[in-house]
């Protein structure tokens, strides 16, 4: 486990807060998108199937910190699109940076060298790079249909680490990843010094029948067993162990898609980060107003039937952490001996 | 009329078989500019990015052509809703991307099949 002990404790004493306080629902990472805007065109990516008028639009970073003190997480992501490519990005990290808030921001790093000379981040424990990598040199620039991404999302993260950022990395697996190639992957990422990396599954949503349903989850449990049941010592994860073993098929949680609320040029997105079904103008009226019994594995809804993305399932590993004596004690066992 | 792509250019007529909900739905899923043309005559172009119709006076709402708004309308003030715009999400689909990816290996390699590809999140 390669969280910083400060960040630990921080979201450790918001959750036992949140518990004390009764609260059913709360918010861990608030994933706010400054804009839809790309530079590269990944297929299928649904963040910039937009028409123009709406990919040039973008938040102020007024609005972006009246939802953060609204929503109040310890963490918050900046996705998009892509955020280097957001005017404002510079003052929107130091203000919530300045507000003491965990931030990672995730890029495909192709502008991260530039933005980094040009003297637009400083160093802080509060924040890292968060760079999109979904493999090794041929397997990622197939993912984002462009030559030439990872080489230079490399030189980026190299960038970073030399002028003493935190740098981490997320990666989607779909269905039929190489896990070989994943854990070579893992070890050049640890060679270039990253401070951890996130996996998920992609998310895919298709109507099939209930055995192909079944055989999808069984294909994704495989293949993070594959990848994980003997990880090396040296691999850090930046992302919760129990959740780890939710994708390997060694728990269940149910999805608690309030613990990583979206928010974007079109408000509160219901339900969650990957699925649109509305927009809530105020984080209050997000919680209150969407009916959150019918999303999730077990409330039938097809189009959560397949899904084991960490946008939904890892705030449910943390809550299970801190829910009882043995969550807390698998999640301290999973992190002290690196075994999953 | 359910995927995008065959919603392109759609001019549906409100009543028999097609309800305004389902229009508004449909607008709602569109991933492209579309015209709502009001009971009054007057029409709005651009893009429908909520609807909700959980509440006492069911509503959509869009930002125009330039970018300007958010635009609420009522429901109960729209005649219907023309796909007028360009479906950006038609055809680049991560299957659809790969499924070509493939044909062009096998064009080179004929030997070689395919199997069918996921869809990409997000
Ligand atoms: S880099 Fe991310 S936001 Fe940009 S097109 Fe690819 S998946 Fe979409
Ligand atoms: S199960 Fe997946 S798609 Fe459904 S609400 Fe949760 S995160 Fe979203």
């Amino acid at each position: 486990m390669s969280v910083p002990l400060s960040q630990m404790w921080a979201i450790a004493s918001y959750v036992i807060r949140q518990k004390l306080a009764g609260r059913e629902r709360y918010p861990l990472v608030l994933m706010l998108e400054p804009l839809f805007r790309c530079n590269l065109a990944c297929a299928g990516c649904g963040k910039i199937q937009y028409p123009a008028q709406i990919l040039r639009k973008h938040l102020t970073v007024e609005q972006c910190l009246a939802a953060v003190d609204e929503c109040d997480p310890p963490v918050v992501s900046i996705p998009g699109g892509e955020p280097l490519m957001y005017p404002e990005i510079g003052p929107l990290v130091k203000a919530l940076v300045a507000r003491k808030k965990y931030v990672y921001l995730c890029t495909n790093a192709i502008l991260l060298k530039q933005k980094l000379e040009a003297g637009l981040f400083e160093p802080s424990k509060y924040f890292s790079f968060s760079v999109h990598l979904d493999g090794l040199r041929a397997e990622h620039d197939e993912a984002v249909c462009r030559d030439g991404v990872y080489v230079d999302a490399v030189e980026g993260i190299k960038e970073a680490l030399r002028r003493g950022f935190r740098v981490t990395t997320n990666s989607t697996l779909f269905d039929g990843a190489d896990a070989l190639r994943m854990r070579e992957f893992f070890d050049t990422m640890m060679d270039l010094g990253v401070e951890g990396m996130m996996i998920s599954p992609g998310y895919s949503y298709s109507k099939a029948p209930d055995q192909e349903h079944f055989l999808r989850t069984q294909r994704a449990h495989d293949l993070f067993s594959t990848l994980l049941s003997n990880p090396k010592r040296r691999w850090k994860f930046n992302q919760s162990p129990l959740f780890l073993q939710f994708l390997m098929g060694k728990r269940d949680f149910e999805c608690t898609p309030w613990g990583n609320p979206t928010y974007n040029v079109f408000g509160w997105q219901r339900p969650c980060y990957l699925m649109q079904e509305g927009y809530a103008a105020s984080f209050k009226e997000l919680l209150e107003t969407t009916r959150w019994e019918n999303y999730g594995r077990s409330s039938g809804n097809e189009k959560c039937r397949d899904c084991m993305v960490h946008c939904g399932y890892e705030p449910s590993a943390v809550h299970h952490t801190f829910a009882s004596w043995r969550g807390f004690r698998d999640t301290v066992q999973a992190t002290v001996t690196g075994r999953f | 009329m359910t995927d995008g792509a065959a919603l392109e250019g759609w001019t549906p007529e409100i009543g028999k078989g097609v309800p305004l909900e389902e229009v508004i739905d449909k607008a709602f899923d569109y991933r492209g500019n579309v015209t709502v043309v009001k009971t009054d005559g007057s029409e709005t172009v651009g893009y429908v990015f909520n609807r909700n119709r959980d509440v006492a006076v069911p509503f959509v709402q869009m930002f125009d052509a330039d970018g300007a708004g958010p635009i609420s309308i009522r429901y109960a003030d729209i005649r219907t809703i023309r796909f007028t715009g360009r479906d950006t999400a038609a055809g680049s689909s991560y299957a659809a991307w790969l499924r070509a990816k493939e044909a062009a290996k096998t064009a080179q390699h004929p030997e070689k099949g395919s199997d069918p590809a996921p869809s990409r999140g997000a």
